[in-house]
């Protein structure tokens, strides 16, 4: 059983879960290194942690809900859902996790409760997968978005609908074509945010259409241009790339949007890694963000941290890639990168000292058939969630004495 | 019911020549229920004339979990649920909405079981039935199939290829059967360029001009290889052919109702083509399309991709099984592998040949048919496996075609048509 205290370096004293106390030094992301590591026999999609700090959650192929208290180091499951979860978000303002599924399910838990079964379960709420999901700052609404085009609001407190914003797509989702200007989503909603003031929310669609509505009312406000985030060249007979993580700065002046850019093939799905950095006053992309190694896939995660630095994680097809750290008022480049394995996810602790993100991890059987010779060692790859400490690592090797 | 596309009665004719050779192999048989025995043996060489193809190609391998065997509940299993069909007991991907209510049609290999994990030799190999290094550039599928059926003498070129892209007459096809037995490639499924002849040339006009370019070839082939020569005149013969069958290729004369139903995408346009074809009576039609390599994001582009396949494929079915034509048509859709039941690291699936699925359904095929199963996890063949080899003898067989016995002579060299080391997956056949 993993623990989350076990130091995987026994001069590594801070890379632990804990919230960083007394010993935390200051926040630093040029010396931020990759920490504390547990492993999970699969795949997963989403990793956070509670708003309080005290627990993370994560979830993705194995159906279940994954929770450690960060503090005891104990580590107990939710029942989850019957397919794989796609989505994961805890109430900023309660005890609520949710969690979503690629059957359109979303289910509410008491998550602190080990093995306790769902508060309600808002079945089919998105017509099939659910991709996101996202609780506005007064943690009454829960917000959904998925293959249908449309954003859903729940009550948190018994999950009734209470709003649409959008209408419902019919066509079906590969034969969706974009169109400026439409009302609603053209295409598949892949990431919600909530901007920081409470009052309005954006979604992301598989178009790289950004729209930014207004809560109370339900209107559409306005479009943010997100395109370059979207591929379909001639050859191709899909759609590849979207909208596939957002992030407000503290102040809600920026807005940061992550996913993929020119995609090369709608098969291997490779293309440059790119970061979209809005203006939030006037809806203008400011700069687009890169990275500055080799890597193929989509950003997946996004945060920024208190010094107004953007921290953003993604994939690379059989290879490491970086959680790269930029100064995007400076320089299109990251400033910093930490190399890992493929991530899916990006979450910031609440003490702001370190990142979580859930990483893939090859087992020895991944690539091409033929593997008929190698039966009984083939297994599924796996992940493991990666703590990446914001603050430089802490020499406690004794001083020799003179 | 003769349909809008048939042309005069020549269609699907025994030759004099094919008509007496059947003679004669009959009358060796000996006198004793001679009359009887050459009506049967003229009714089954008719039959196999009769025989037509379209063999489906998902260039780069469509996943097996994402459609005709989905593994839901294990480790190895994606996201999406699965469907009952047609056929009681038998469930597909849901992806595959419009093929599970057809599938008493259909007989899906569940156990294909093959050596190549590489698209750069796969693809080749499978069309020409992995032989197995004979040392010999052996026919793809569709010049082996009129090479061995004979071509009917409809006016038609035996072997079209709709594809993505450029078209052309893609002799290579051939391998050593010689050029004229190439694949004729309608790129975009687009007739030859320069199909209509400009009406400032007269059919004398065009007499001439045709006149002096079979002098000018023959004067060609005095010093080159013939097969040189046969390609540039096959593909020739062919545009010249299909000029007077333009009325194929005029769109505006398809029902809406059938454009619709098979879709506006490539793939379902190009089926939509094909059917008018075989309607027709081209003998042999291959339909590619592209980009089914899905190691990158996999579950979103099979999300994409699999109803591309799946709402043009059951039209096309059911339009064969409403115009009694599935009795001679041999539909055959697959890839040259499936994909891996480990997820990668940009959530894909990468090539998997040891254990993957196909259909089969017309022509000598049983209906309503699941051949092999996976294991539980669905990554290995579970019983007896398939191999190309196997694939070959089957359709063969479903053409009438005895894959045991006839060979190829290429330079006086005898060739099996399919791997000799391998049979027909008998429970696939009728």
């Amino acid at each position: 059983m993993p623990t989350l205290l076990a130091a995987k370096d026994p001069t590594d004293v801070l890379d632990d879960l804990k919230p960083a106390g007394p010993k935390a030094t200051v926040l630093d992301p040029a010396k931020a290194h990759l920490g504390k590591t547990i492993k999970n026999e699969r795949q997963l999609i989403r990793a956070r942690f509670s708003p309080d700090g005290v627990h993370l959650a994560a979830a993705g192929l194995d159906k279940i809900i994954h929770v450690w208290e960060v503090e005891t180091e104990k580590k107990h499951t939710l029942p989850g859902h019957v397919t794989w979860v796609s989505a994961l978000v805890f109430n900023p303002k309660g005890k609520q996790l949710f969690t979503a599924d690629f059957h359109g399910n979303i289910r509410a838990w008491d998550y602190a409760k080990p093995d306790s079964q769902p508060l309600f379960t808002i079945t089919g709420a998105d017509r099939q997968i659910t991709r996101a999901l996202a609780v506005t700052t007064d943690g009454a609404l829960l917000l959904s978005g998925g293959d249908d085009g449309v954003v859903r609001a729940w009550s948190t407190k018994d999950g009734k609908p209470a709003k649409e914003f959008g209408t419902a797509l019919t066509t079906p989702v590969w034969q969706r074509v974009f169109k400026a200007g439409e009302a609603g989503h053209c295409g598949g909603i892949y990431a919600l945010a909530v901007h920081p003031d409470g009052k309005s929310f954006v979604s992301g669609d598989q178009f790289g259409v950004v729209k930014h509505w207004e809560i109370a009312s339900g209107k559409l406000v306005r479009d943010l241009d997100a395109r370059l985030l979207y591929t379909r060249k001639e050859d191709f007979i899909a759609d590849v790339g979207g909208v596939r993580c957002f992030a407000f700065d503290a102040k809600g002046e920026r807005l940061a949007t992550g996913g993929l850019s020119k995609a090369e093939s709608n098969a291997f799905c490779p293309g440059t890694p790119a970061v979209l950095v809005f203006d939030w006053g006037t809806g203008k992309s400011l700069t687009e963000l890169k990275l500055t190694v080799k890597s193929d896939g989509p950003i997946n995660g996004l945060r920024y941290l208190s010094d107004g630095t953007l921290a953003g994680f993604g994939e690379h097809q059989s290879a490491a890639t970086v959680c790269a750290f930029w100064k995007p008022a400076d320089k299109p480049e990251p400033f910093h990168t930490v190399s890992a394995q493929s991530a899916t996810d990006l979450d910031l602790h609440p003490d702001g000292q370190r990142l979580v993100a859930p990483l893939f991890v090859a087992n020895g059987s991944g690539g091409n058939g033929a593997r008929e010779k190698f039966k009984d060692k083939y297994v599924q790859n796996s992940s493991q969630i990666a703590v990446i400490n914001l603050f430089a690592k802490v020499d406690t090797k004794p001083v020799k004495k003179a | 019911m003769k349909r809008w596309y048939e042309c005069g009665s020549a269609d699907h004719a025994l030759s004099r020549r094919q008509m007496l050779g059947t003679l004669a192999g009959t009358a060796a048989v000996g006198a004793c229920g001679l009359s009887s025995l050459m009506q049967q043996t003229v009714a089954a060489e008719m039959k196999k004339q009769n025989r037509q193809v379209i063999f489906i190609w998902l260039d780069g391998g469509m996943s097996q979990f994402e459609s005709w065997d989905p593994k839901p509940d294990s480790e190895f299993g994606g996201p999406f649920r699965t469907i009952p069909t047609s056929v009681p007991g038998v469930h597909i991907s849901e992806l595959m909405p419009h093929s599970a209510k057809l599938m008493h049609h259909l007989t899906v290999v569940r156990s294909m079981s093959t050596k190549d994990p590489n698209h750069s030799t796969g693809v080749a190999r499978i069309q020409r039935g992995d032989p197995a290094n004979r040392g010999v550039n052996y026919p793809y599928l569709g010049a082996a199939v009129t090479k061995l059926l004979g071509a009917p003498a409809n006016g038609l070129p035996p072997y079209i290829w709709i594809k993505p892209g450029s078209g052309g007459f893609i002799y290579q096809e051939a391998g050593f059967l010689g050029a004229k037995y190439g694949a004729l490639a309608l790129g975009e499924g687009k007739p030859p360029i320069h199909i209509q002849r400009p009406d400032t040339i007269s059919d004398a006009d065009d007499a001439a001009r045709n006149e002096l370019r079979r002098l000018a070839n023959a004067r060609f082939r005095l010093d080159r290889r013939e097969s040189e020569v046969d390609a540039y005149e096959q593909s020739y013969d062919m545009a010249m052919q299909l000029m007077k069958r333009k009325e194929l290729f005029d769109n505006s004369r398809l029902p809406a109702k059938d454009i619709a139903r098979y879709g506006t995408h490539p793939l379902g346009r190009h089926l939509l083509q094909a059917r008018v074809l075989l309607e027709a009576g081209v003998q042999f039609i291959k339909v590619t399309s592209y980009h089914w390599d899905t190691h990158g994001d996999n579950f979103n582009m099979s999300q994409q991709l699999v109803p591309q396949i799946d709402q043009p494929f059951a039209a096309l079915i059911q339009d064969l099984a409403d115009r009694s034509m599935l009795d001679n048509v041999l539909v055959v859709l697959m890839s040259e592998f499936g994909r891996t039941p480990t997820i990668n690291s940009r959530l894909g699936r990468d090539h998997w040949p040891d254990a993957w699925s196909l259909a089969l359904a017309g022509a000598g095929i049983r209906r309503g048919n699941i051949v092999g199963q996976t294991t539980k996890n669905g990554a290995w063949v579970e019983g007896e496996g398939y191999d190309v080899g196997h694939l070959f003898h089957t359709i063969f067989s479903a053409l009438g075609i005895n894959s045991k016995k006839i060979e190829y002579k290429n330079n006086g060299q005898p060739l099996p048509i399919a791997r000799d080391d391998y049979e027909p997956i008998k429970l696939a056949l009728a």
